[in-house]
């Protein structure tokens, strides 16, 4: 069986990353979101990966090349324009020979064990259609699985209006036959009548997932896929190339070849800190912090909760806490993310001109790649800094216009 | 549901033939056989019992072959007797038959062939299969053509495996609506009902599809289509699965795949004759004092009895635990015992049963398990149909009772002149709508409950609180959390609470009150009432209901809004729900689903 894997998705609801990588490369807990998806796949016993990218491919080969890094041959297709799913999947269609089934992974989701190999599994049982399912904590923006007693699929209602269902949605893995290719040429490669006619000609089972998923949607939701990888973690993992001197290190924290830690340093498990990341004295790194690769961090800086992506300079006493930050961004002296509302709310950002309400109690600024901030900005909860802009040092004094 | 497997080897297979049915016991376990072809032809041997049970009187083991089929049933047709386990054989002994599915014209084709002089031995719908066989071979058809015109003639479901003393050497079979898959070895290959008959050998498959059949020897294969016997290329599956996932049919746990069997199982209690309920009836009626009894769960679907025989009757058939039973009530000669039971080997209930058969009061009972110790020592049994049920807790036993029991008041009803035809009519509707209402809810609400467990389910202090039919519900539902989610819930009236218990209320104790539909005002403002009082002590209120109003009031902290149902059915939905919850809390809480600590499936220890 050959596996695809979708990772031209930008998401329009990404600012201020959509412009500058896919979805599949935003970074979660140390690695981009397809470097997961990949594993996953290797450990399932599949080498050879099909990848389709969207115009912001450059990002995902520059990354991992034709795989020969991670142990797996990856072949690309380019998806012409951003025509939907099934459009995709079309794309790859010359790759696949008739009468196989292969695995379709979308590399836009994030999980906490391998999802994949549960698929294959149930796949297994009876050789039938096979979509994985699972059940979020919020169903809304989803579509709605019905099921028979058997574990078949019996009718999918996209994005149903009506508020008061919520059940089982599609988890983004499926194991389909080819003829699945002729059906989205049939329904002008609109997924959703695609499997409703699946359902009908051959059936399609469910594998039923019940450990965490999250489906990256929203640019805070790269926050909770990031907690939840990193929940996973039961040990501490020290390169021996890894330089710390009178640094605490507490939980599992994994810390990758060549970086270094100043003394007065205290590393919180769990967190990461990427292959040649300097961290400089007296510098508080608490839960959930993902750093590096090749970041540096200035003297007393406090960081929580937060996604360094690479890169990224963050100097003396500041304090990055709920926070993504993209690659190359360079954070002044004293800047302070504030992190919540001091009415209580939950923190609402602007995406799209429209506040969204992203029902979290406390969360940063998204800062997009190559920005550069200058020294001395509190930035306000929920702020968007599209990328490469460049914000000027903050002064105090002299007062301004005098 | 019953197992069938199959092997063909070059060396002895008694022992790999009856591992492969221990695998398949799940599907059926209430009689077993094997049928192993040696020089002289096919060796039956087969018995009443577990597999294990009947290996061990039967000797299956000392049977001596490479070619080799066998059987674990769940009866359908005909009682459990040693006459009516498969495998089943021709008269003259040369062919044997195992048979997985319901052959639904058996009655003419068994007059047929008795016409033409065929001996029956069984009142299986499988025998009229080798006897078939043997009539077109008779005919002059040679076996294989006889084999597939005998398949021909069935209708109904079927996976059926012969052996035959005329090619001993393969394994025939075929099938239509019922599973089978051909396993593929080293110079061997096996047969099955699914995987789990030839787990342990091999993982190349090869699954049939209807209206196919297949000729299978030690070193080959073939898969021919039955309407023009052309071969069918398969496709040779190699498969990564474990025997658990798969007896679990793709389910993460037994309990969840028996919760969403129930609107199937729901269909079976409805399906159940009419006769033995309105019998049922009849007793509760004519007795001079009725009792119902059960334990566990079952007292629980007993005391949920209780009240629908009060309200749609005007009996009173108190429910008493087993366990309490003979200390807690006085009966003889003239009255009745009606017991509940999933397994039919209850300690405490065939106790019970025991003493009444000693005093002679009359007894009946309600049992999942054909052939059980309970369903042979009563007066009258009424078998529930609802299939195995694996997980330890029990949910969808427990419901087809409760609609057994539901049925049961109707026609008492009827019988007392509380209920008119129509009104029957009306009521027999309503639980016809009910499996539509459980799936509908399934597969719309599972998300909400599933937030509802994550978000509760670590409080570990709870009243379960219901009124009139929605008690036993509350108390079954704490049952269920108890058992499986190991939360201290406690069962009880709603009016009960302010005589007492009430005084426990803080922010460490929260309440799960079930709610009736608001149409049933009288009992919804008095359940209303309770919330109420226990707001006002500041405790904390989750509640099942189906009210749009109450769901955009402030009261509530926490809610499950339900599907709108009759009142017959309604208290059922709730149940379902509570099932449901519980299964996501234990999940939740990373407990052990399918077997709780400390639990077995049926208790037949005092």
């Amino acid at each position: 069986m050959k596996a695809l894997i979708l990772a031209a998705g930008g998401g329009n609801n990404m600012a201020p990353f959509s412009s500058t990588r896919p979805k599949s490369m935003l970074h979660v807990a140390g690695r981009p979101i397809l470097y997961r998806s990949l594993q996953m796949l290797k450990e399932s016993g599949f080498n050879d990966v099909i990848c389709v990218m969207g115009p912001l491919g450059k990002s995902i080969t520059d990354y991992f090349g034709s795989g020969q890094n991670i142990g797996m041959g990856i072949s690309y297709v380019q998806q012409k324009k951003q025509a939907g799913i099934g459009d995709a999947i079309l794309a790859a269609k010359g790759k696949f020979t008739p009468g196989e089934h292969f695995l379709l992974v979308y590399a836009d989701v994030v999980t906490d064990d391998n999802i994949v190999r549960n698929a294959l599994q149930i796949f297994g049982l009876g050789g039938k259609p096979t979509a994985a399912i699972c059940l979020p904590a919020e169903s809304g923006s989803f579509g709605n699985v019905y099921l028979d007693n058997t574990m078949n699929i019996t009718k999918i209602v996209e994005k149903p209006q009506d508020k008061n269902l919520g059940n089982y949605v599609l988890a983004g893995i499926y194991v389909l036959p080819y003829t699945f290719f002729g059906l989205l040429e049939k329904n002008r490669a609109d997924m959703a009548k695609a499997l409703a006619e699946l359902i009908k000609r051959e059936g399609l089972r469910a594998a039923m997932w019940e450990k965490s998923w999250i489906d990256i949607g929203y640019p805070w939701d790269i926050l909770a896929a990031n907690k939840m990888v990193m929940d996973t973690w039961t040990h501490a993992h020290v390169h021996h190339s890894v330089q710390i001197r009178d640094a605490k290190i507490k939980g599992p924290v994994i810390i990758e070849e060549d970086a270094e830690i100043r003394s007065g340093s205290i590393i919180e498990g769990p967190a990461f800190i990427g292959r040649g990341t300097y961290i400089g004295n007296n510098v508080l790194v608490r839960k959930y912090s993902s750093l590096g690769p090749k970041c540096v961090i200035g003297f007393g800086v406090e960081m929580k909760n937060c996604v360094l992506t690479g890169g990224a300079r963050v100097g003396r006493l500041s304090f990055i806490g709920e926070s993504i930050i993209g690659e190359g961004v360079d954070v002044g002296s004293g800047i302070v993310t504030i992190n919540n509302n001091m009415d209580g709310t939950t923190v609402k950002v602007r995406i799209n001109k429209k506040a969204i309400d992203s029902n979290m109690a406390k969360l940063g600024a998204f800062v997009g790649d190559h920005c550069r901030l200058g020294g001395g900005h509190t930035i306000s909860p929920g702020s968007i800094i599209e990328p490469e802009t460049v914000v000027p040092h903050h002064f105090t004094y002299p007062k301004r216009g005098k | 549901m019953c197992g069938i497997s199959g092997i063909v080897s070059h060396s002895n297979i008694s022992r790999r033939l009856l591992d492969s049915i221990q695998n398949l016991e799940y599907r059926g376990y209430d009689s077993c056989g094997m049928a192993v072809i040696n020089s002289h032809g096919p060796i039956v041997r087969k018995n009443v019992g577990h597999v294990a049970e009947v290996a061990e009187k039967e000797l299956f083991t000392s049977l001596d072959g490479h070619v080799g089929i066998a059987h674990t049933r769940w009866a359908t047709h005909g009682g459990v007797t040693p006459v009516n386990a498969h495998p089943h054989t021709s008269c003259d002994g040369s062919i044997a038959v195992v048979h997985n599915g319901i052959i639904s014209n058996y009655g003419e084709l068994r007059a047929k062939l008795m016409k033409k002089g065929h001996r029956f031995a069984s009142e299986t719908d499988t025998e009229v299969i080798p006897h078939l066989i043997e009539e077109f071979r008779k005919g002059g058809l040679p076996l294989e053509a006889a084999f597939v015109a005998a398949l021909k003639e069935l209708d109904g479901s079927f996976a059926v495996a012969m052996v035959s003393a005329e090619e001993p050497w393969c394994i025939f079979c075929g099938k239509h609506e019922s599973p089978l898959i051909i396993g593929l070895g080293r110079n061997e290959n096996y047969l099955g009902s699914d995987f789990n008959a030839f787990i342990e050998y091999t993982k190349n498959a090869v699954v049939m599809d209807d209206g196919e059949y297949a000729i299978i020897s030690n070193e080959s294969y073939s898969v021919k289509r039955m309407s023009n016997g052309e071969p069918v290329g398969k496709q040779v599956m190699p498969i990564e699965w474990d025997a658990e996932m798969s007896k679990k049919g793709g389910f993460p746990h037994y309990m969840l795949k028996e919760i969403h069997e129930q609107p199937q199982t729901v269909l079976k209690a409805l399906a159940i004759d009419e006769k033995s309920i309105i019998n049922l009836a009849r007793r509760l009626i004519e007795s001079r004092r009725s009792f119902l009894t059960g334990v566990g769960t079952t007292f629980y679907v007993a005391q949920l009895g209780q009240y629908y025989l009060a309200s749609e009757a005007g009996i009173s058939a108190p429910a008493i635990s087993a366990d309490e039973f003979l200390e807690g009530a006085a009966f003889g000669q003239e009255d009745f015992i009606l017991a509940v039971s999933q397994s039919g080997e209850t300690y405490d209930t065939l106790r019970v049963l025991r003493e009444a058969k000693r005093r002679k009061t009359r007894t009946a009972a309600m049992v999942n398990v054909i052939g059980s110790t309970m369903a042979r020592l009563v007066d009258d049994v009424v078998m529930q149909g609802s299939g195995p049920e694996i997980c330890v807790i029990s949910t969808k036993a427990a419901l087809a009772q409760m609609i057994i029991l539901i049925r049961t008041a109707i026609e008492a009803g009827v019988i007392t002149k509380r209920i008119t035809a129509a009104e029957k009519k009306q009521k027999i509707k309503q639980l016809e709508s009910l499996p539509e209402i459980i799936s509908g809810f399934l597969n719309e609400h599972s998300g909400f409950v599933n937030t509802l467990a994550q978000r509760t389910a670590h409080h570990h202090n709870w009243l379960y609180l219901g009124r009139g039919r929605y008690y036993p519900i509350a108390l079954e539902a704490a049952l269920k959390v108890k058992e499986v989610a190991y939360l201290h819930t406690e069962g009880m009236p709603a009016g009960f609470l302010k005589h007492g218990t009430i005084a426990l209320i803080d922010d460490n104790l929260k309440s799960l009150v079930f709610l009736p539909s608001e149409k049933e005002e009288e009992l919804y403002k008095m359940t209303m009432s309770s919330i109420e009082e226990i707001k006002a002590r500041g405790g904390s209120v989750t509640a099942f209901h189906s009210s749009k109003t109450l769901q955009k009031s402030k009261l509530l902290d926490d809610q499950l809004m339900l599907p709108v149902s009759g009142p017959l059915v309604a208290p059922l939905v709730s149940l379902v729900a509570s099932q449901l919850y519980s299964y996501f809390a234990a999940v939740t809480l990373g407990k052990n689903v399918d077997k709780p600590r400390a639990l077995a499936k049926s208790v037949t220890v005092a």
